[in-house]
């Protein structure tokens, strides 16, 4: 009887914890495809032969790596602003994209890192042999390094995702209505022990299934672009 | 100490930012509170995921499938799931349960949880950095320590683990720095380390940004020191011509 009313409870409630987990999920797309484009930039900057430009980009990911996750995400909750004005309108600015920014920051810095990594992993006489060929440093790295780095960094960019999938997490901290909110508010609601119990182990299989082929996958690609 | 403190308080405002409350004796001290938790919270913790580490990797590698599956599938679901739910499933469902049983004579504290959690977490990290630093172990150094008689555990504990930690050393360390920011979530339950302490004073006085600064100063300074106990300790137990 009252395992039923458990899982009645549960049928009833899934619909917003899908809905929640989509939300976290559009987060951490949004947040890596963001943390990608400025970490790139980043990366770019680290290895530009000009001390002034790489300065800055070493502090940025020195700062964002070594920093919490949920400090950041604190930072750009509460740092910026409620709402913009542009002109005479004012635009809001939800909570749930100041989490994307807040955790783009720490995934730019580790897409930098991992950039700096996988040039690195290219043997330096490939540089000596294009330049012996009369490439520019540009060409250099657009036709010849990078598209041996896409491969290398793709296992390791995977693995980002998932942590940063699973970061989102954190977005329930500072009000963003996602999965584990959703389960927060339910297990309060339905108020019975058997319903809290299984509501938050079923936040944990949603965040496993998600990330676990994931994983898997990385695993894969690392063992079929292994170079040593 | 408070002569520097006014006067860092002064070189702060000409910045711009408000640093008065240092002065005030209450923030102050909450603010030390928080930073002495979370000191405690990375030392036990420390501690906690090494001893979880070495425990699970010595059952990875016992070469017994009943010891290993269980391990693996731990270990996979820790390292697939966030910390914030782990966290969560502990203190809110099996404290319950353990509330429920036991009553007000429940001796785990947040605080508890949080080491209990983080211990066992950051543990299934070490313990895949540990395996790989075992089976990274060459075979026929194996084959000379058993054909000197050694039982597995005198192998394991006298040949692999001191090879291994040799390899694994580094990302070790990659963890260790990942545990002290990780402390962070212990917010999240209201254990009073410095997060809570700082959150607790920017909703009473509006200094979110000068407290956020403090805060990437104090966990930069906490994983800066991690980071140099790291780099002395792979110098110290570097073997010349193993490893790194």
């Amino acid at each position: 009887m009252a395992i039923e009313s458990v899982c009645m409870a549960l049928l009833q409630w899934s619909p917003a914890l899908i809905a929640g987990f989509g939300q976290n999920i559009l987060i951490s797309l949004l947040a890596i495809g963001l943390g990608t484009v400025l970490g790139l930039l980043v990366g770019m900057l680290a290895l530009s032969p000009w001390r002034l430009l790489r300065l800055p980009a070493r502090l940025w990911v020195q700062v964002f790596r070594n920093a919490p996750w949920l400090v950041l995400i604190y930072f750009t909750t509460y740092v910026f602003p409620f709402e913009i004005h542009v002109g005479s309108a004012y635009i809001p600015f939800p909570d749930w994209v100041k989490v994307t920014i807040g955790l783009a920051l720490p995934a730019s810095a580790n897409v930098a890192e991992i950039l700096r990594g996988a040039v690195a992993s290219i043997p330096g006489t490939q540089w000596e042999a294009a330049r012996s060929l009369a490439f520019s440093r540009w060409q250099i790295a657009v036709s010849i390094i990078m598209p041996q780095c896409l491969k290398r960094m793709l296992a390791p960019w995977m693995n980002l995702y998932a942590v940063v999938t699973m970061g989102t997490a954190l977005a329930s901290l500072v009000g963003v209505h996602d999965v584990i909110d959703t389960a927060q508010i339910a297990s309060n609601t339905v108020n019975l022990t058997g319903f809290t119990v299984l509501v938050y182990l079923s936040l944990l299989v949603l965040f496993f299934a998600y990330c676990y082929p994931i994983s898997r996958l990385t695993q894969r690609l690392e063992r079929r672009y292994a170079f040593y | 100490m408070n002569h520097w403190l006014e006067f860092f308080v002064h070189w702060a405002s000409s910045l711009g930012l408000n640093y008065g409350f240092l002065l005030d004796a209450y923030p102050r001290s909450t603010l030390a509170q928080g930073a002495l938790t979370t000191l405690w919270l990375c030392l036990l913790t420390i501690i906690g995921s090494l001893l979880t580490g070495l425990g699970l990797a010595a059952l990875l590698t016992s070469g017994k499938r009943a010891l290993a599956v269980p391990a693996r599938v731990f270990i996979e679901v820790t390292r697939n799931t966030p910390t914030l739910v782990q966290l969560y499933c502990a203190f809110l469902v099996l404290n319950m349960l353990l509330n429920q049983a036991v009553g007000t004579a429940n001796p785990l504290t947040p605080f508890a949880w949080v080491v209990i959690v983080i211990s066992l977490h950051k543990g299934a990290f070490h313990a895949e950095a540990l395996r790989a630093g075992i089976e990274a172990v060459p075979a026929v150094t194996l084959e000379a320590a058993r054909s000197l008689a050694f039982s597995n555990r005198q192998l394991l504990w006298n040949v692999q683990l001191p090879l291994a930690l040799r390899f694994a050393l580094p990302s070790l360390i990659n963890n260790l720095i990942d545990l002290v920011k990780m402390t962070a979530v212990a917010s999240a339950i209201a254990v009073g380390d410095i997060t809570y302490s700082a959150i607790m004073i920017w909703t009473q006085s509006d200094n979110v940004l000068e407290l956020m600064i403090l805060l990437l100063g104090f966990y930069g300074l906490l994983s800066f020191i991690v980071n140099c106990v790291g780099r002395y300790l792979e110098a110290r137990l570097r073997m010349p011509g193993y490893g790194h």
